[in-house]
């Protein structure tokens, strides 16, 4: 075991000395447009110009804007990191080419060597049904194999779905999340730019995932992706986000809305993987509609951002419907991960499970806040909430903050929560055959994770499990 | 039935004149000016917030038309002849009644007297024993707790004072009788006690009393307990609330204990319409070890809302809170139970289970248990349930010739049996029956 | 035990207004539109929250909170985050005097 290990480590050394070149770099760019500073009507009026959008979706815009304006900054959570952000040293729109591009050769080099270095047109050709990459606001590259498009299928950025598929759009749009729902979905909504589209037919089994992955290159960048998913009767699709960005000494804004709709009998799994820099607030708001029999999981994982606030949420509106969401934080150290999930019962014979693993890392805080809520209506619901958080370092701090609320007697709910350090017990045992303590530790929390990772694609449980091991030797600031 | 607009009938600024703040020596006199102008300068806390996202804390606001001066039927409640013959029996070894703090009747076995036990009002205590209640009073619940803390703190008119002398241990429980006045009164009890260092004590602390019902005038009642534990003491408090449907009940509870002190809380809620209450303690030596068993029974529209705090401010303490909640008909109960452990309390073990049985549709229970942890070094768990009796028992049951009503009395029985069986035997046995007796017509 | 409860006299909800009372346990929302009178539970069905201190816009009631919207002469939703609708109640007008149902 311990040549194994001997072998990691030294694949950890290494990991250590490219984590700049590999997700901390930034690119010197010529944006073809790249606004002012700051936020207003004339702003979002720029940005609905530029992008040539039909007056209804301008006046929702506008009307975002006046509730992002008038609604105050969350007073729950985390507060004071939460004062850190200026909105006012904000770029709200960065536009980094005149066009999207179909083919990675039409890509200007710069970016594409940037998700070249990410691994994306390699994962493209290897296991993904269809990508999109996203740079600052806009996607730059978007392509779905030719089978895909045969089906049917729709995957679009969203800026072309507004344009290709305005019915469908102007119906779901804002349905699962209205602006008014909190400050950053309210702003969101006003200037929203880029996420992804997607439509599958009833009947339709999407066979193999499709991704986005969104990078943040500028500083003091605000990244608003939209995105809204639809599968019909019967439909099944998987779709995989990941994110990153450079490390700058001042901060970015991450605040993209997801809105999920999974029709009867239809299955969404979206699962991400997080892994902002220390200098960006990802401040999310993800829920889906799940309908009579159609299931829906969230896979969330979180390692990266100075304060993350996101909450997957699943309303199961049909009889049937069932919820699963699996969340994974990472709170090193300067990091606040609140991370959480919701389910909604509101029809009867549904069913959820909530899975929330945390670790918190020298005085880095991880803190889990859910709610379940079952109405009346509700009967026959079975929900189990489980939350395990592992501590590591004097200065760790652990949360746990979950509501179930329960309107109704034919129930069960259960919820269970547990908060420990890496038992010295199973240190003594590990390294008592011949593991050093790090080795050891590093184990055990594999193991905790592994819940998770077993969740993901092959290559991205890979990749997960080096993002750890980096995070555990401390090498990345 | 009358329609209620009530924030504008409500009360929202102390007076400067209200004569409770003129009660007592100069110190105290500060202390609730002070408290008066925390009430004052408070905006009253944004319902959906924490504290206050299952209730509304207009509710609590005293209505203009309510008097603090109400008259007593100081024999209403048999309850307390039965306390009088435990006391004759030697099963109390103190009987206190406390009639909204306008008149408090304090009775004690001479065994306590002999043991120099101090029960008295917290009047008469401010000048005989002005040195412990200048040092405890307000320490634990003030202005700093929240905005009806400040009220309690401005304008408790009397209350308790109970210490137990270092080395002392009183075998005999002492009750507490806190009786609350008739549809529009308001009463703002206060209990103070000091457990000496090794002194071992069992308190009693029943509240009762108030409107019959919400359609012709509430009752208010907004109370504050602080109890220290000095080292090596061993306290059990258990508090009985079975106030009148027509009460409106408010009680903050926290308690400190020191090092190898040990705190057994027994908060057991029954009564009123709208029933608000925190109870917390805070581990502030090594080796003190707190345990909680709560329970409640709401039945027709009752609303409860309870919270437990388990604060480790230092290391190598111990804490356990087990919470059951039974609810039928249209009631409602929240819990919010927080085990805060500070960076500083290095090995500390903590453990929160929540139990609620919903016993029809209709009813409601919300559970929220929380753990804030700053340090490593600790061994922490919760756990909550909430769901109807499990029909396969009820079939079970049902199987051996027993009928529906009886299959739950039983099962009912044995879900509070574990909290119960903790209370002194006298109290023991009024509570499961008080308990059967809700569920009679089931 | 139901009954018909006075909450409020007609002069005191202009048309095109609402108002909302408590009746013993019930919170209660009175509107008065072109349609003539709507009563509702007072109590939005995502977070528990009062909606009377909402807009009245046309036949919907839209909370202040987050924005639900809720049809006013079923209860039914109208627009999200609510998932679910609230309980119409009974109302009527008698001598220029609003009269709910309660229970």
């Amino acid at each position: 075991m311990s040549d194994k290990i001997n072998q990691q480590n030294q694949d950890l050394q290494r990991l250590g000395e490219d984590f700049a070149t590999k997700y901390g770099f930034h690119d010197p760019v010529d944006y073809f447009h790249k606004g002012a500073r700051g936020i207003n009507h004339e702003v979002v009026e720029m940005i609905s110009r530029m992008k040539n959008e039909p007056r209804w979706m301008a006046d929702i815009r506008h009307e975002a804007l006046d509730i992002f304006l008038s609604k105050p900054m969350p007073d729950w959570g985390s507060t004071e990191i939460l004062k850190e952000i200026d909105f006012d040293n904000i770029y709200y729109f960065m536009k980094p080419i005149d066009s999207q591009k179909t083919s990675w050769d039409d890509v200007p080099e710069y970016i594409k060597n940037t998700f070249d270095k990410l691994g994306i047109p390699e994962a493209e050709k290897t296991f993904l049904g269809g990508v999109s990459a996203q740079y600052e606001s806009e996607v730059v590259y978007h392509s779905m194999k030719e089978e895909l498009k045969k089906q049917g299928i729709i995957f679009l950025d969203m800026d072309s779905g507004l344009r290709e598929q305005p019915e469908i759009m102007k119906k779901y749009f804002g349905s699962v999340i209205p602006a008014l729902d909190n400050k950053f979905a309210a702003l969101n909504t006003a200037v929203w730019s880029g996420g992804s589209f997607i439509y599958v037919p009833p009947g339709i089994d999407v066979k193999i995932p499709l991704q986005a992955y969104f990078r943040i290159n500028a500083e003091n960048m605000g990244q608003f992706e939209r995105t809204l998913i639809i599968a019909d009767k019967g439909a099944r699709v998987h779709y995989i986000e990941g994110c990153t960005a450079p490390v700058y000494s001042t901060d970015s804004l991450h605040a993209a809305v997801v809105e999920v709709i999974a029709l009867e009998d239809a299955s969404i799994r979206y699962t991400t993987i997080q892994n902002w820099s220390r200098n960006i607030f990802n401040l999310v708001t993800k829920r889906a509609s799940a309908y009579k029999n159609a299931t829906v999981e969230w896979v969330d994982g979180n390692l990266g951002s100075r304060l993350t606030m996101k909450y997957p949420c699943i309303q199961l509106l049909g009889e049937g419907a069932r919820g699963e969401i699996l969340s994974v934080a990472f709170a090193g150290t300067k990091q606040h991960q609140d991370a959480g999930a919701k389910v909604i019962h509101a029809a009867p014979n549904t069913s959820s499970r909530i899975t929330s693993k945390s670790i918190s890392k020298d005085d880095g805080r991880a803190s889990y806040r859910g709610l379940v809520k079952v109405y009346k209506n509700a009967v026959n619901t079975k929900t189990s909430v489980e939350c395990d958080a592992l501590l590591i370092g004097e200065d760790a701090r652990s949360d746990t903050y979950p509501t179930m609320e329960i309107d109704n007697d034919e129930v069960k709910i259960e919820h269970e929560a547990r908060v420990s350090k890496v038992a010295e017990e199973q240190l003594f045992y590990l390294t008592s055959r011949g593991l050093s303590e790090d080795d050891a530790r590093l184990l055990i929390v594999n193991g905790f994770m592994e819940p998770f990772t077993k969740e993901l694609p092959l290559e991205y449980a890979v990749e997960l499990n080096r993002l750890i091991e980096l995070e555990m030797e401390g090498s990345i600031g | 039935m009358t329609t209620v607009q009530k924030e504008n009938d409500a009360i929202h600024t102390i007076p400067d004149i209200a004569p409770e703040l003129e009660r007592g020596p100069k110190w105290l006199r500060n202390r609730r000016y002070q408290s008066r102008d925390d009430f004052n300068a408070m905006p009253l806390p944004r319902r959906g917030l924490h504290f206050w996202r299952y209730t509304d804390p207009s509710k609590y606001l005293i209505d203009r038309n309510a008097i603090t001066d109400t008259a007593f039927d100081k024999n209403r409640d048999q309850i307390h002849a039965d306390l009088h013959r435990q006391l004759a029996d030697g099963h109390l070894s103190g009987l206190v009644l406390d009639l909204g703090g306008r008149e408090i009747i304090i009775e004690t076995s001479e065994s306590l007297d002999k043991a120099g036990v101090v029960i008295c009002r917290l009047s008469e205590a401010v000048e005989t024993h002005s040195e412990l209640v200048e040092k405890y009073l307000y320490k634990l619940v003030n202005s700093a707790t929240g905005k009806f803390e400040a009220m309690n703190g401005a304008l408790w008119n009397d209350g308790i004072f109970i210490y137990v002398p270092n080395g002392k241990t009183i075998e005999q429980p002492i009750h507490l009788m806190r009786e609350s006045g008739l549809a529009n009164s308001v009463q703002f009890p206060r209990l103070l006690t000091v457990i000496g260092e090794n002194a071992e004590v069992t308190l009693v602390d029943e509240y009762s009393g108030g409107a019959p019902d919400i359609d012709n005038g509430v009752s208010y009642g907004n109370g504050a307990v602080e109890i220290f534990g000095l080292a090596n003491s061993r306290t059990r408090y258990v508090t009985v609330q079975r106030h009148e449907n027509g009460m409106l009940c408010y009680l903050t509870h926290r308690a400190q204990i020191e090092a190898g002190a040990t705190m057994l809380t027994i908060p057991l809620a029954f009564g009123s319409s709208l029933s608000k209450a925190s109870y917390g303690v805070t581990l502030n030596g090594k080796n003190s070890e707190s345990n909680m068993y709560g329970l409640l029974f709401g039945k027709e529209h009752q609303h409860f809302d309870n919270h437990t705090l388990h604060h480790h401010a230092v290391g190598e303490t111990t804490s356990n809170i087990d919470f059951k909640v039974v609810v039928r008909d249209k009631a409602n109960s929240a819990y919010t139970g927080l085990i805060r452990i500070d960076h500083s309390a290095k090995t500390c073990e903590a453990y929160q289970e929540n139990r609620n049985l919903l016993l029809n549709r209709g009813a409601k229970a919300e559970t929220i248990p929380e753990l804030e942890i700053l340090n490593e070094d600790v061994r922490c768990s919760h756990g909550a349930t909430v769901g109807q009796i499990d029909p396969e028992a009820i079939f079970y049951l049902k199987a051996r010739g027993i009928d529906q009503s009886t299959a739950v009395r039983i099962i009912v029985a044995g879900f509070v049996a574990s909290t119960l069986d903790r209370l002194p035997g006298d109290l023991k046995d009024r509570i499961t029956d008080y308990v059967m007796q809700r569920l009679e017509d089931i | 035990m139901s009954k018909f409860v006075k909450v409020a006299k007609i002069g005191d909800i202009p048309e095109g207004s609402m108002k909302g009372f408590e009746v013993g346990y019930d919170r209660i929302l009175v509107c008065h539109t072109a349609k003539g009178w709507f009563a509702l539970t007072d109590e939005c069905s995502h977070d528990s929250a009062p909606i009377s201190g909402g807009e009245l816009r046309g036949q919907e009631v839209v909370c202040p909170r987050h924005g639900a919207r809720f049809n006013i002469e079923t209860g039914e939703v109208a627009a999200p985050p609510a998932v679910v609708g609230i309980d119409p109640m009974e109302i009527k007008i008698e001598n220029d005097e609003v009269f709910v149902k309660v229970e």
